[in-house]
């Protein structure tokens, strides 16, 4: 079990000498913050996903988890343990994957490599031979295991990281954007271990932060959207999808359009949004209401009552970006 | 988990070994730099006995009273003074090389704890620079430095107490290092100070006393007298002062290091720049 409860993270705008001076002589140093009032509870064998576009929050949210940072307010637990009160003890329960390519020696073997990891994670001799043969023989790194780090394709290098992150056997997995810049054929192949082997096989949690919408719906258990340092949206993807489909979606192709029709088209009741797209074909108006009674013929009657040719009038369905840009720009708006 | 991370001392121990192979197998990667360093030595050596030449022998340069070689004094300080280097190197080195290869945060990552990352990072620095320094001595023999009367008691506890008293400067530089994420200047500036003020070059004797004070403080001065006088077969009784001065200067420092340097990464991790560089 893992919980996030009201965390709040900042970092300060300047560093340096010149900071580290302002700081010694009183002088306030302007923060930024970049996580607000967090709050998660991840059960045991869950596969739960950290989505949002770059710079949402999601990498320093698992840093916090990692220890490798420390919250300006707020409690973390892994298992019970406090993160920032007992980090050792945290640590020993969590397996850590970021999306830093590098993280290895580049003049070292891959063996030598996780050799010298695995001695820090604590452990040695015949069971850390053994653990690396499995975790490399998972990410299918056999045959390059003796080879440099520094020859390791992209790629490769975060299968190692993946393997490395499985190596002391961990109850919880923070991966970091593990299939970034893997190619299509090895980054399905980590999704599967990750669900196959890892989740329903081993029963372990694995927390995912990415930006790629489809890995995050066909992956995970639950999915929060991060923007902006906040949680937007939290729950099972299917679940998210069915709270969007409560918004009607149609896409109505016409000749053109005038401000007539688009007035008309905004008043009908229950209207949401209007986003308007021009194509070879002519206009397409892509509204979203509300489900009400007499909705969709007030909009069928909008958008046909005047002299504009009506091409095509279907309905569209929610897509795992419709969501996501749903839950962040309108988190947009609301700054 | 193996039952190795259950046993404190043992996985401590097994961790240090990790971080020593790691740190031998990456110098020994770049074979022609590894060969270059040793190499170097016997040019070290040669310029010495060069610039000895030019200066008469003096009581001054010895321990027990006696006219002593230039060569003799310069040869047995240049070649201790590699241990104040490699502890002002080899600590912020360890700490930049993790911040540059990005392996910083996986290391701290990792249930390790701090002084034994910190402390071992420069455990094959030292091994190296002792295998150095037994080359640089045994090529000065070649040269006519005199070894011929070494007490060999002294020289080893002043190895530990050296070792000891100079890895704290280290360890403050990796301090400096994880927060101001540059120290070339610091490095240099020690460096430079340790050689003028230190006894390197010239007998602290012959520097004005405002300058003999300043090397009073630094722990290379008493190292090198310990060295010197081992060289010169002195019992440890003989150089008891500078032996308890080294301890007491450890004593002091060691804690104090690891303090500022854990005050050090806790700045890092709440600012957000393990692993800037």
């Amino acid at each position: 079990m893992l919980t996030v409860e009201h965390v709040d993270k900042s970092f300060p705008v300047a560093h340096g000498p010149g900071a580290m001076l302002r700081s010694l002589t009183g002088q306030k140093i302007p923060r930024r913050q970049v996580l607000f009032d967090v709050n998660l509870r991840v059960g045991q064998g869950e596969l739960f996903g950290l989505l949002g576009p770059n710079g949402a929050g999601k990498s320093t949210l698992l840093k916090l988890l990692a220890t490798l940072t420390i919250a300006d307010s707020g409690r973390m637990t892994i298992d019970g343990i406090d993160v920032q009160r007992d980090p050792l003890a945290a640590k020993r329960r969590i397996g850590l994957c970021t999306s830093d390519e590098r993280s290895f020696y580049f003049r070292l073997s891959a063996r030598q490599n996780m050799e010298f990891f695995g001695a820090l994670m604590g452990l040695s001799g015949k069971y850390l031979r053994k653990r690396i043969d499995e975790c490399i023989e998972l990410v299918d790194l056999r045959e390059y295991l003796d080879q440099r780090f520094g020859g390791y394709s992209s790629g490769m290098r975060v299968r190692l990281a993946v393997a490395r992150a499985l190596l002391a056997d961990p109850a919880i997995l923070f991966l970091d954007e593990p299939t970034r810049a893997v190619d299509p054929v090895h980054a399905e192949e980590l999704r599967a271990l990750v669900r196959r082997n890892l989740v329903n096989g081993a029963g372990k949690t694995v927390i995912l932060a990415t930006n790629l919408l489809d890995e995050a719906w066909e992956l995970c258990d639950r999915v929060a959207v991060v923007n902006h340092g906040r949680i937007v949206a939290l729950g099972p993807p299917k679940e998210l999808d069915v709270d969007l489909g409560a918004v009607l979606r149609y896409r109505v192709t016409l000749d053109d359009v005038d401000d007539d029709l688009l007035t008309r088209t905004r008043t009908v009741p229950g209207f949401r949004d209007l986003r308007i797209v021009r194509t070879e074909r002519g206009v397409d108006l892509h509204v979203e209401m509300e489900a009400r009674d007499g909705s969709l013929g007030a909009l069928m009657r909008a958008v046909s009552w005047n002299g504009s040719t009506l091409r095509d009038f279907r309905p569209v369905e929610a897509e795992p970006v419709d969501v996501f840009k749903k839950v962040t720009l309108h988190d947009d708006g609301d700054r | 988990m193996t039952a190795i991370a259950d046993r404190p001392v043992a996985s401590g121990l097994a961790k240090l070994g990790a971080i020593f192979r790691r740190d031998a197998l990456v110098a020994i990667s770049y074979p022609g730099n590894f060969a270059l360093s040793w190499l170097a030595i016997f040019v070290e050596v040669v310029v010495a006995w060069y610039i000895a030449q030019l200066i008469p022998a003096s009581p001054k340069f010895g321990e027990t009273g006696a006219a002593v070689s230039y060569f003799q004094f310069l040869a047995v300080n240049s070649a201790f003074v590699r241990f104040q280097s490699a502890a002002l190197n080899s600590f912020a080195d360890s700490i930049r090389d993790a911040q540059l290869t990005g392996t910083l945060e996986i290391v701290l990552a990792t249930p390790t704890q701090l002084p034994t990352l910190v402390l071992s990072s420069a455990l094959w620095s030292f091994t190296y620079t002792s295998m150095q320094t037994a080359l640089y001595l045994g090529v000065a023999v070649l040269f006519g430095l005199n070894l011929g009367h070494v007490n060999l008691l002294t020289a080893f506890v002043f190895l530990i107490l050296t070792v000891c008293a100079v890895s704290p400067l280290g360890v403050l530089a990796a301090a400096l290092s994880m927060v101001i994420k540059k120290t070339g200047p610091v490095e240099w500036i020690s460096t430079a100070s340790a050689q003028l003020f230190g006894g390197v070059y010239l007998p602290l004797k012959s520097l004005p006393v405002a300058l003999q004070f300043l090397g009073w403080l630094l722990p290379i001065t008493h190292a090198l007298n310990g060295f010197r006088a081992a060289v010169a077969g002195v019992p440890l009784s003989g150089v008891a002062y500078d032996a308890i001065w080294l301890v007491i200067a450890s004593l002091v420092l060691m804690p104090f290091s690891l303090w500022v340097f854990a005050k050090s990464v806790g700045k890092a991790r709440v600012d957000g720049t393990l692993s800037m560089y």
